[in-house]
C-alpha cells in the first residue's frame, strides 16, 4: 500500500474524516491552525509576563492591587457560563434541534456582550486614572494582554451571530454540523485563554 | 442517540459548576489577599485543570486523537511550568 | 490564450524583464563600488545609483503585478478585459514617467530635481524607496487606480473567485498604503512610522497577498488541483499573514523613538510571519505532488516551486533571524539586513513575477509551453540566479555577523569604516555571485529566442 502523504493526512482532517477510529478535531481543521498560532502568541505573552515580573516584582504586586479583582472574576463566571451555553448548543444541533441551539448561541452570545461591557469599565477607569502601555511595563502587559482578548472576544462574537443566523434559518442539520462545532471551538479558546489570563494579570503575586 | 447526547449534557453541566467553584475559590484567595510560593502554585495549578477541562469536555477534545489531546496538555504544562519557573525565581 | 485581451500583459512582461536587467546592472555598480570606492564617480555615485537599484526593483515588480494580473484576471472571471486600450495607455504613461525618472536620477543632482518638480510645494523627497519626484509619485498612484479600476471592473462583469478577489485587495491595498508616502511629517519618529507604512505594509503586508493569488493561480493551471481545495488554504495563508504582518509593523518601531511596548508587540507578531510563508511552501509541494496532470511547462512549475521555498528562506528564515528586539539590538541596519532583504525580495516578489510570466508567455505567443531547449535554459537560469542570491545572502550574512561582532559587540569595538575594510573580502565574493547572477538573467533574456518544436495550444 502507498504511504500516507502528509498531503493526505492534511486533506483528511481538513474534510473532517479519519481513517482511524479516533475522530478528528471539531470543526474545520482551517481553524485549527489559527487556534493553534492564537495560543502560542498568548503563550509567549504570558510567559514574557512572569519573567518580566521576575525582575519588578514589587511594581507587579503594588500596581496589580489597583486592577478590579471582582470584574475579573465575574468576566471568568460569565464567560465560562458562555462555554457551556455554547456546548448545549453544540449537542442541541447534534440532534438536529437547530431553534434550540440558535437559543443557547444568542444566549452564549448576549454574556460575550456583558464581559465587553464589564471590560469596558475597566478599561474607562484605567484610561480616566491617566494609564497607558506606557506608564509601566505591568501597564503595558495587563492593558496589552487583555485589550488582545478583548479582540478576541469580538471576534468571536462577530462568528456566533453569523452562526446563531445561519441555524435560525435551518441552514445546519444533525448531519452538518461542522460550522457550528468551528465557532464552538473558537469560543472555548476565547473561554481558556482568559482562565489563565484572570488569575496570572489579576491575582497571583 | 439521544441517551448519549443528554449525558454529556449532564456531564458538561457538572464540569460547568465545578469550573464555576474553581473560580470562586481563585477570586477568594485573591481576596484574602494569600501570598507566597503555595498560594502561587495552588492558584496556577487551578488555572491550568480548569482550562484542561475546557479543552477535554467543552471543546470535546477528549475524543479526538492523541496529537491533538497531546498538543494541548503539553501546552498547558509548558505554558504552567514556565509561569511557575519565573515566579519561583523571584521569590528565591 | 482564451481572450484576446489578455494580450495587453505582454508589453508588461518585456518592460518587467528589461527593467530588471537595468536593476541588476546598477547592483553590480554598487557592488565594485563597495570595494572600489571611486568607481565610476563623479558620474554615477553610490548614492545614486543605489537609489535606481531600488526604485527600479519596485517599478519592474509593479510592471510585473500589473501584467500578470491583466492576464491573471480576465482569465479567472471569464471575460474579456474591460479596456485593454486603458492598459495599453497605462503602460505607456507609466514606461515614460519611469524612464524619466531614472535619467532625471542619473543626470540631474537630487537636490535641483527636488526643486524643479515641486518638493517645496509638497515635501515628500529623499526617503529609501520613496525618493521619487512629486509628478512621478502622482503618476504611480493614477497608473494604480487605472489598473485598479480596470480589473475591478473586468471581475465586476464576470465570474469572481478567490484569486481575483484576493488578488484585487491586494492591489487595493497597495495603492492605498503607497498615498503615505505623501505623508513627510517633520518630526523624525513620525516620518520613520508612516513610512514604514508603505515599505512594511507593502512587502510583508499586501503584497503577499498578490504573491499568494498569483501563486494559487499559476499551481491551479499547471496541477489541475481542484480549486476548492487551494481556496481554502489560500484564504488560510492570507488571513495569517495579514493578522501577523500588520502588527509585526512593530518590529522596526523598536528603535525609532516609538513607544517601548512596540519591542514586546513587534517581536512577538513579526516572529509569527515565518509561519504563512512557511505554509505557503507547504501548499505548493503538495499540490504538485498531488498533480492531476502533466502540464508541458516544466520550468513554470520549477519557478513557482523556487518561489515558495526561497520566499520562506528569505522573509521567514532570515526575516526571523533578527526580528526580535534584543537580537534587532545588535543587527539592526547591517549586512544582515542587506542580506535579508535581498533574499526576500528576490524569492518572493522577482520569483513570482517570473513564474507568472514563464507561465504567462508561450501562450500569450500561442503555444501551451515553450520547446524543451528554451525550458531547459529556463532551468539553467533559474538555477544560477537563485544558487548566486543565495550566495549573496550568505556573504551578506557573513560580513554582517563579522561586522556586529567587531563594531557592536567586542568589548573593544572599532569604527564603522575600519569594520568595514576588514569585511571587504566578503563584499568581493558577493560581487562575483552577482557576475554569476547576471549571467542567469541573460540566460533567462536567452530562453525567449530559441527557436525549435512546440507544442500547440490544448
Ligand atoms: C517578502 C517579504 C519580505 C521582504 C521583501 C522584506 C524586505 C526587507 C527589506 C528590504 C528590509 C530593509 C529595509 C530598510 O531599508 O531598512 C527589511 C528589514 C527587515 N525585515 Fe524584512 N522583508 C520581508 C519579510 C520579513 C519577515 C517575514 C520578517 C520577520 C520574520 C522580516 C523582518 C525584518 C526586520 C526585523 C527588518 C529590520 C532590520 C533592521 O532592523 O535593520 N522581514 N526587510
Ligand atoms: C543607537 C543607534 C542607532 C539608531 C538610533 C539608529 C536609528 C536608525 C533609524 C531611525 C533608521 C531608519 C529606520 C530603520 O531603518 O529602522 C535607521 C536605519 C539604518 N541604520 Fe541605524 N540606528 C542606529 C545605529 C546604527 C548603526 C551603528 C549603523 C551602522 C552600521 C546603522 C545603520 C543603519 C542602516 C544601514 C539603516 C538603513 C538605512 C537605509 O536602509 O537607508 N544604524 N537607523
Ligand atoms: C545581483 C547582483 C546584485 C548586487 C551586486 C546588489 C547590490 C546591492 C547593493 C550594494 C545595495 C546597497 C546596500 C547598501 O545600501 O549598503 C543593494 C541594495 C538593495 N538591493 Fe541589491 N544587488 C543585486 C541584486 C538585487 C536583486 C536581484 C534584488 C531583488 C530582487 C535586490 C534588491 C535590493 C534591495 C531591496 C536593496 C535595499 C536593501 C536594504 O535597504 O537593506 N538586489 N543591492
Ligand atoms: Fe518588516
Amino acid at each position: 500500500m502507498e504511504a500516507q502523504s502528509p498531503f493526505t493526512t492534511l486533506i483528511e482532517i481538513s474534510n473532517y474524516q479519519s481513517t482511524t477510529g479516533k475522530k478528528n478535531l471539531p470543526g474545520d481543521f482551517a481553524l485549527w491552525i489559527f487556534i493553534f498560532a492564537e495560543m502560542l502568541v498568548f503563550g509567549v505573552l504570558f510567559v514574557a509576563y512572569a519573567f518580566t515580573r521576575a525582575y519588578h516584582v514589587e511594581l507587579f504586586n503594588e500596581s496589580q492591587l489597583t486592577l478590579s479583582r471582582t470584574s475579573g472574576a465575574i468576566n471568568t463566571l460569565v464567560l465560562i457560563t458562555s462555554s457551556y451555553f455554547v456546548v448545549n448548543g453544540v449537542s442541541a444541533i447534534k440532534q438536529g434541534l437547530s431553534k434550540q441551539c440558535g437559543y443557547w448561541l444568542i444566549g452564549a452570545f448576549l454574556l460575550g456582550g456583558i464581559f465587553i461591557i464589564i471590560k469596558i469599565l475597566e478599561f474607562h477607569a484605567k484610561y480616566a486614572a491617566d494609564i497607558s502601555m506606557s506608564t509601566n511595563a505591568f501597564y503595558m502587559f495587563y492593558l496589552s494582554l487583555t485589550f488582545f482578548h478583548f479582540m478576541h472576544v469580538l471576534m468571536g462574537m462577530i462568528i456566533l451571530a453569523f452562526i446563531i443566523f445561519k441555524v435560525l434559518n435551518d441552514g445546519y442539520s444533525a448531519k452538518d454540523y461542522v460550522g457550528v462545532e468551528t465557532g464552538a471551538s473558537f469560543w472555548h479558546m476565547v473561554d481558556f485563554l482568559w482562565i489563565i489570563l484572570f488569575p496570572l494579570v489579576y491575582i497571583i503575586r | 442517540m439521544k441517551q448519549i447526547n443528554s449525558q454529556s449534557n449532564i456531564s458538561a453541566t457538572v464540569i460547568w459548576l465545578i469550573l464555576v467553584a474553581l473560580t470562586l475559590a481563585t477570586w477568594r484567595i485573591g481576596e484574602a489577599g494569600m501570598v507566597g510560593k503555595s498560594a502561587m502554585l495552588l492558584l496556577l495549578f487551578i488555572a491550568m485543570i480548569k482550562s484542561q477541562m475546557v479543552a477535554n469536555y467543552f471543546m470535546a477534545l477528549r475524543h479526538t486523537r492523541l496529537i491533538w489531546r497531546g498538543i494541548m496538555f503539553g501546552y498547558f504544562v509548558i505554558v504552567g511550568g514556565l509561569i511557575a519557573l519565573a515566579y519561583l525565581r523571584s521569590l528565591a | 490564450m482564451k481572450y484576446t485581451s489578455q494580450a495587453v500583459a505582454k508589453p508588461y512582461f518585456i518592460a518587467a524583464i528589461a527593467l530588471f536587467l537595468g536593476q541588476i546592472l546598477f547592483g553590480l555598480i554598487m557592488g565594485l563600488q563597495y570595494v572600489v570606492g571611486d568607481f565610476l564617480f563623479p558620474a554615477i555615485p553610490f548614492n545614486v545609483a543605489r537609489m535606481v537599484h531600488t526604485n527600479l526593483l519596485i517599478v519592474w515588480l509593479l510592471f510585473g503585478f500589473m501584467g500578470a494580473s491583466y492576464y491573471l484576471i480576465p482569465e479567472e472571471s471569464e471575460t474579456e478585459l474591460f479596456s485593454p486600450k486603458l492598459a495599453i495607455t497605462t503602460f505607456w504613461v507609466f514606461l515614460a514617467a519611469g524612464a524619466i525618472t531614472v535619467l532625471g536620477y542619473l543626470l540631474v543632482p537630487y537636490a535641483s530635481l527636488a526643486k524643479w518638480t515641486g518638493n517645496d510645494l509638497l515635501n515628500t523627497m529623499g526617503r529609501e524607496f520613496l525618493e521619487q519626484p512629486l509628478p512621478t509619485k502622482v503618476g504611480i498612484v493614477l497608473v494604480a487606480l487605472s489598473w485598479l479600476f480596470n480589473i475591478t471592473m473586468t471581475m465586476l462583469k464576470g465570474r469572481k473567485t478567490a484569486i481575483s478577489l484576493i488578488l484585487t485587495l491586494g492591489m487595493l491595498g497597495l495603492a492605498v498604503f503607497f498615498l503615505f508616502s505623501f505623508y513627510n511629517p517633520v518630526n523624525l519618529v513620525k516620518d520613520k512610522f508612516y513610512w514604514w507604512w508603505v515599505v512594511h505594509l507593502w512587502v510583508e503586508g499586501v503584497w503577499e497577498l498578490i504573491l499568494g493569488a498569483m501563486l494559487a493561480f499559476v499551481l491551479i493551471k499547471v496541477t489541475g488541483v481542484d480549486r476548492e481545495v487551494i481556496e481554502k488554504w489560500l484564504y488560510v495563508i492570507i488571513t495569517m499573514t495579514l493578522v501577523t504582518g500588520i502588527i509585526g509593523t512593530g518590529h522596526h518601531y523598536y528603535w525609532i523613538g516609538t513607544p517601548a511596548y512596540w519591542q514586546w508587540w513587534g517581536s512577538i507578531f513579526s516572529a509569527l510571519e515565518p509561519i504563512p510563508f512557511f505554509m505557503m511552501t507547504v501548499f505548493a509541494f503538495n499540490m504538485v505532488n498531488k498533480r492531476r496532470r502533466e502540464h508541458p511547462n516544466k520550468a513554470a512549475v520549477l519557478w513557482a516551486l523556487g518561489t515558495s521555498v526561497v520566499a520562506f528562506l528569505g522573509a521567514g528564515v532570515w526575516g526571523f533571524l533578527h526580528t526580535l528586539a534584543p537580537i534587532n539590538y545588535y543587527a539592526h541596519g547591517t549586512q544582515l539586513t542587506a542580506a535579508h532583504g535581498h533574499l526576500a525580495f528576490y524569492g518572493a516578489y522577482a520569483l513570482v513575477v517570473i513564474t507568472m510570466i514563464s507561465y504567462a508567455m508561450p501562450i500569450l505567443r500561442g503555444r501551451a509551453a515553450n520547446p524543451e531547449r528554451a525550458q531547459i535554459m529556463e532551468m539553467w537560469s533559474f538555477w544560477l540566479m537563485t544558487v548566486s542570491m543565495f550566495f549573496i545572502a550568505l556573504l551578506l550574512t557573513g560580513a554582517g555577523v563579522v561586522q556586529i561582532w567587531l563594531q557592536r559587540i567586542s568589548t573593544t569595538p572599532m569604527s564603522f569604516m575600519a569594520v568595514q575594510d576588514s569585511i571587504s573580502i566578503f563584499y568581493w565574493a558577493r560581487e562575483a555571485a552577482g557576475v554569476v547572477f547576471l549571467i542567469g538573467l541573460l540566460l533567462y533574456i536567452g530562453s525567449f529566442f530559441v527557436k525549435g518544436e512546440s507544442r500547440a495550444i490544448e
